[in-house]
């Protein structure tokens, strides 16, 4: 597990999300539960900060200008230097038909944008950075 | 010597005179007798033909059914024909030969075999189509073959029976006694009587022809697929229409046909054998073929007894509902995250802004309370126009016609953008034609939305050194829109040709320097589904709505936008405003 005390150490999540509002708020929370937080507002963004930034875990959403949150999870999981990084997928409860899919695609899990708490988004990406270091 | 003398009293003579008259009176009483008898043998004759022809007539009725009609033929020729047999043969389904042999007397088998090769002889030569003797269903009524005879055919007449010029069939009498049917009487009768029965069939089928043609084009010209069978499967009816859906391509398919187009997304002869048997109609909601969605309505039909004669299919197209409907929830969908996703945000935010970390970062805090001023606006501003839109559909779109300077109008739009069009470095050109009047009727509430929208695109879409002229001028009715806008010297793109004035109109034009837009995008542009979607897609800030409402603002003043555009050289938004009657004068 990550120590919070030495910046160094601390996981690094990169939040990619076309609203910019939803993407500020989303980076302040995350610093403030101890990460170290990048953010990209769509796909091809994404993908760039993706090599520069090396995130420990993505927060990704999937309706976005340029190229969707899809797209950029089939580009991550095409390429062996990403494909390892665990995804979690930003969802509106429209897309919700679409969950299936992306975990098939290799996502490892989902938030729903509208109804999620602090908590929740915390512990999700706590339970999940654990599990890759876990795996490793 | 004997001597025979004549006597000389009158009385002899008299007796002489008496027995040739007698003698000439006698011969031609038996002349006369023999005439009359024979007119009165023609006169029964021609009586009993008229009463057989009447009840043919009768009998025949409304019956197209040829079997039936010479069934009715052979069993009145008693009277009138001696004969062995009368039979007939016609070309019947699937290319078998219905031969149908009704005796009078006993006869041998191989005189029906030997009536039977000759007819089909004339048959082959009456269709001009060979017949073999195996394509031949034989029936026998009335008497039964003898064995033990060795009748043969002696006497044998054929009749051709045709209907409406075209030949149907073989009709024969046939006898065992030679020598008849040579005499033109019995001929004649014959020929009177197939005649009689032809002609009343044929005018029969020329009136069912007429009106089977009317009920034809009729549903050749129906929009939906129409198909119809009898209850042996048969295709009866089948329009153009359907087709087209099942990509057909023959012209008179059969119901395999239309069974294979079918064949893996529905199981149409099960249904339409359930529809018979429930007696009710059966709806198939939603079948895909090709790249259409059909409505399948399949229904029993019954004569005026009851009694089923068939089924009816419909293909009703449902691909333009779907795709309406498609288009509805994807904009619905579209919406609901145009809205939420910043709304997550703000409430995000807000609650970040009551913690106490972050009252103490007064940059951050001021950034957190421009975040939500801009983010709310821009919401207000997307359900803003939706509830233009909706009460643009809805036909509930106030207008408060007042009467305004355009000039002032336009000017005054065009100063509020300024600051917006430097900071894009692109220039704002007024062009107003001198005889535009002082005082129009318009409400300028809703005309300046409309300007604020085309000006607003205008300078999304004009990047770096660019120029927008904004012109006004009047158009008479029936003048080049495009004449009256180049006599201003206002950029006027060509693309599509510039249209005539409707009515005397007051035009009023945005025209940019920028990419132009491309010739499939153009017809897009005023519909709520697609923009959206496109804004999506770009970087563009809007809601994407705003030319509905400039289509909506100008058509509840009476008028028409169009736009012109071409690739490379700009785009032309216009849009007239009919001058009143009252504001003429």
């Amino acid at each position: 597990m990550a120590d919070k005390a030495d910046k160094a150490d601390k996981a690094k999540i990169l939040v990619v999300e076309d609203e910019e509002i939803l993407l500020t708020a989303l980076k302040e929370e995350l610093e403030t539960g101890g990460y170290q937080v990048g953010g990209a507002v769509d796909g091809q963004d994404g993908l760039d900060k993706v090599k520069a930034f090396k995130p420990d875990l993505i927060l990704l959403d999937l309706v976005m200008p340029k190229m969707d949150g899809m797209e950029m999870l089939r580009k991550l999981k095409e390429n062996n230097e990403t494909r390892d990084i665990p995804v979690v997928i930003l969802t509106n409860l429209s897309d919700y038909e679409r969950i299936s899919e992306v975990l098939s695609l290799g996502a490892m899990d989902y938030l729903v944008k509208a109804n999620y708490k602090l908590e929740d988004l915390l512990e999700k990406v706590k339970t999940v950075i654990a599990r890759k270091a876990g795996n490793m | 010597m004997l001597e025979f003398s004549i006597p000389n009293e009158p009385i002899f003579w008299a007796a002489i005179f008496s027995v040739l008259v007698l003698l000439v009176a006698w011969f031609e009483y038996r002349r006369l007798y023999f005439k009359l008898a024979a007119r009165e043998d023609i006169m029964k004759r021609r009586m009993y033909e008229l009463a057989i022809l009447r009840e043919l007539g009768e009998r025949i009725g409304y019956s197209l059914n040829v079997q039936k009609i010479v069934e009715i033929i052979s069993s009145s020729l008693g009277n009138l024909l001696p004969y062995s047999a009368v039979l007939y043969m016609l070309p019947g389904e699937s290319g078998r030969l219905l031969y149908h042999v009704n005796l009078a007397e006993p006869v041998s088998k191989q005189f029906i075999t030997d009536a039977r090769t000759q007819m089909l002889r004339s048959l082959s030569a009456l269709f001009g189509k060979t017949y073999a003797e195996g394509d031949v269903d034989e029936t026998i009524t009335g008497m039964v073959t003898d064995p033990t005879a060795q009748s043969k055919v002696a006497s044998f007449f054929n009749i051709p029976i045709v209907i409406n010029n075209r030949p149907a069939g073989i009709f024969t009498v046939a006898s065992v006694e030679p020598g008849l049917y040579q005499s033109s009487t019995e001929v004649e009768i014959l020929y009177t009587i197939m005649n009689q029965a032809s002609e009343a069939v044929s005018k029969l089928e020329t009136v069912l022809e007429i009106e089977k043609g009317k009920l034809n084009a009729m549903v050749a010209s129906m929009a939906d697929g129409v198909l119809m069978v009898d209850p042996g499967s048969r295709v009866i009816v089948v329009n153009p229409q359907t087709r087209k859906l099942l990509g057909i391509s023959t012209e008179n398919p059969t119901i395999f046909d239309v069974l294979d187009k079918l064949s893996d997304r529905l199981d149409l002869r099960t249904k339409i054998d359930e529809s018979l048997k429930r007696d009710q109609l059966i709806v198939e909601e939603e079948v895909s073929i090709a790249d259409r969605f059909v409505q399948i309505l399949i229904t029993p039909v019954k004569n005026n007894k009851k009694e089923p004669i068939g089924s009816v299919v419909l293909f009703h197209d449902i691909t333009h509902e779907k795709e309406l409907e498609k288009m509805r929830e994807d904009f619905t969908s579209m919406m609901v995250h145009e809205l939420r996703s910043p709304l997550t945000g703000i409430r995000s935010i807000a609650d970040l802004l009551k913690s106490e970390k972050i009252k103490n970062e007064q940059k951050k805090y001021q950034e957190f309370i421009s975040l939500i001023s801009t983010n709310s606006s821009s919401m207000l501003d997307l359900v803003n126009d939706l509830l233009d839109v909706a009460k643009i559909e809805s036909g509930k779109f106030p207008i408060l016609k007042q009467p305004h300077d355009p000039r002032e109008v336009i000017s005054q739009r065009i100063r509020s953008f300024e600051t917006l069009a430097s900071e894009s470095h692109v220039e704002i050109i007024e062009n107003v034609a001198a005889d535009v009047p002082k005082k129009f009727m318009f409400d300028s509430m809703k005309i300046d939305q409309v300007l604020n929208n085309l000006l607003s695109n205008a300078i999304k879409f004009t990047q770096g050194e660019g120029k927008i002229t904004v012109g006004a001028f009047l158009c008479p009715v029936g003048h080049t829109i495009g004449d009256a806008a180049r006599a201003l010297n206002l950029p006027w793109q060509e693309f599509p040709k510039s249209e005539l004035a409707a009515k005397d109109e007051l035009v009023i034009s945005v025209s940019d320097s920028g990419a132009g837009i491309p010739k499939v995008e153009i017809p897009r542009l005023f519909s709520k589904f697609q923009q959206l979607s496109t804004a999506r897609k770009t970087e563009k800030k809007g809601t994407g709505l705003g030319l509905v409402i400039v289509k909506g603002v100008v058509e509840a003043h009476g008028g028409q936008v169009r736009v012109l555009s071409e690739e490379g050289r700009g785009t032309t938004f216009f849009f007239t405003l009919p001058i009143e009657a009252e504001q003429k004068s």
